[in-house]
């Protein structure tokens, strides 16, 4: 029962970065129309960036400051690489984001060396909050607080600033937006910003519970990918209830049969695919 | 009277396909001026081009005297030129609120409260979806949206598209309105009687070129011309019968 309940939470904690994850890129493939393959590398960076400030500003400071220094050089990367593929064929920043993130995997590698780092995160967070669940620490808490609150702080801007109500109604129809006066560049390029800001956010989370290697991102992309469809592409929501279903269930498979955790996450998807193709929340416009 | 719009030989392709054969028009401070043609004559694909949504290959457009020719939409939204599209282009799943919140922050006479207040039936509908409004009510929400740019220049695409007669009066009295209160207007209309009726000047385009200009009164004059070159159909004189 113990072990049980210990895997549903380190399911759900991986569910929180396939959640982030997948939030971001629902939001880049919405507005900017682009399947985004180096998402998974821009987590890792953020890590990585977290991992170099942490000794100079702490890691609290760290964890402020590398979401938003990722989200820049995200707002560079579509300015400079991303731009240019609007409105061709898909395949091309399929490939673009494909190279970016091996590009970048070298990068990291090259700048913080290919063998695993440690993170450590501030003794505050690092113990157990009870003598019994001895795995609910501190730090996993505020993790799943501090995503759920990235979240929902995502759903209000979306919802109650004009920035994005403009990147919802891009969503359905860039052309129409841009008729009214809407520079649909910079909206392009801060809704990218922002999806890439919640892959920096993910990668120094991810790196205090598993540590910094450069394929961190690669390995958490996959799922993600996964939690948008089992969500319901076009859904914000149903890709982050999705990125939590699947690490949950497979927290819960590693129980009874850890060979098969990796598999179940596929299963679930096929079997979305069959049941309802649309996904759980799917077809009904953002956050809807 | 100066040129609000000056649009010289126009040619726009869609692909390959060629579709404006060298296009030219102009609007006046202070008139409604109507384009109209059978369907598949160019009038949508000529809105495109000055709007900046498919730029022509060739031509000139000048907006307000200045040249805009291969500027995007935005920049020429935001000189003052509302554009109401075919079909409305509401955004339906965001509320009427949202909707009106979309365009781009401009100074002038129209704001949220004072658009609410020209049509009292949006606010009412505030918080529907886009989507959930009556045909009538969208139109009306397309015209807000672009009445919120403080525009100095309309254009508008088949306004009274699928709405019962009466509510086609109250769209283009707003029109008229619009037009007295200084703001230039360019009408597409597939229903040619209705068009010319309110129009200053009019506009006919055939197969990519425009094949006839004159004043509106005198267009109308001729019966059998409306009938042949705007395609106007029985539909139309049912509309005069009533109204
Ligand atoms: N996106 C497109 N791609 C290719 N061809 C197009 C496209 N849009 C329109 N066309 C073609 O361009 C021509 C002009 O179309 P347009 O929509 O401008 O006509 P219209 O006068 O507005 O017609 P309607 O009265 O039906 O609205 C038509 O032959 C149409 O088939
Ligand atoms: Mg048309």
């Amino acid at each position: 029962m113990e072990l049980l309940l210990f895997n549903i939470f380190n399911g759900l904690i991986i569910g929180m970065f396939y959640a982030l994850m997948a939030l971001g890129l629902s939001l880049i493939l919405g507005l900017n129309g682009i399947i985004n393959f180096s998402h998974g590398a821009f987590l890792a960076l953020g890590g990585y960036i977290a991992y170099s400030l942490t000794p100079v500003i702490g890691f609290w400071g760290a964890l402020i400051v590398s979401p938003f220094a990722v989200g820049l050089i995200g707002l560079l990367a579509e300015r400079v690489l991303i731009r240019p593929l609007y409105g061709r064929d898909p395949l091309f920043s399929l490939l673009l984001t494909f190279g970016l993130a091996m590009i970048m995997q070298d990068l990291i590698r090259t700048f913080w060396g290919a063998t695993g780092l440690p993170f450590t995160i501030p003794d505050t967070l690092s113990h157990p909050l009870s003598q019994v669940y001895f795995f609910v620490t501190g730090y996993r808490v505020f993790l799943v607080v501090l995503s759920l609150f990235a979240t929902a702080s995502l759903f209000a801007l979306l919802r109650f600033t004009r920035v994005g109500v403009r990147i919802r109604a891009g969503n359905a129809d860039l052309e129409t937006v841009s008729a009214l006066g809407i520079n649909i560049y910079r909206l392009r390029a801060i809704n990218f910003a922002v999806g890439i800001l919640f892959a920096g956010l993910a990668g120094v989370l991810a790196a205090g519970r598993l540590g910094l290697t450069p394929t961190m991102g690669a390995s958490l992309l996959m799922p993600s990918f996964v939690a948008i469809i089992v969500g319901g592409v076009g859904s914000l929501l149903g890709s982050m209830l999705g990125g939590i279903i699947i690490g949950v269930a497979a927290g819960i498979v590693t129980t009874y049969y850890p060979a098969a955790s990796d598999v179940v996450i596929y299963l679930i998807m096929a079997v979305v695919l069959v049941v309802r193709p649309r996904g759980l929340l799917g077809q009904e416009g953002l956050l809807e | 009277m100066s040129a609000v719009l000056v649009a010289e030989d126009l040619q726009t392709y869609y692909g390959k396909s060629h579709i404006l054969h060298g296009v030219s028009l102009t609007v006046n401070e202070g008139e409604i001026v109507t384009l109209l043609g059978r369907n598949g004559a160019g009038k949508t694909t000529t809105l495109r081009s000055l709007m900046g949504l498919t730029p022509p290959k060739q031509g000139r457009i000048q907006i307000f005297g200045q040249d805009v020719t291969g500027w995007p939409a935005y920049k020429i939204a935001r000189l003052g030129v509302g554009y109401v599209p075919e079909g409305r282009k509401i955004f339906g799943h965001l509320t009427v609120h949202d909707n009106l919140r979309v365009p781009a922050l401009t100074k002038g006479r129209w704001t949220l409260e004072t658009i609410y207040k020209l049509f009292p039936r949006l606010d009412e509908r505030r918080s529907s979806k886009g989507g959930q409004l009556s045909g009538g009510e969208q139109e009306m929400l397309a015209i807000a949206r672009a009445l919120l740019l403080n525009p100095r220049f309309l254009i508008l695409d088949e306004p009274s598209q699928g709405l019962a007669p009466v509510i086609v009066e109250d769209v283009m009295n707003t029109i008229r309105t619009m037009r007295d209160e200084g703001i230039a207007v360019l009408l597409v209309e597939q229903n040619a009687w209705l068009a010319l009726r309110n129009a200053d000047r009019a506009y006919v385009l055939g197969d990519g070129s425009i094949v006839h200009e004159g004043p509106a009164a005198e267009l109308a004059a001729d019966e059998k011309r409306v009938k042949a070159l705007a395609g106007a159909s029985l539909e139309t004189s049912a509309i005069d019968a009533v109204t």
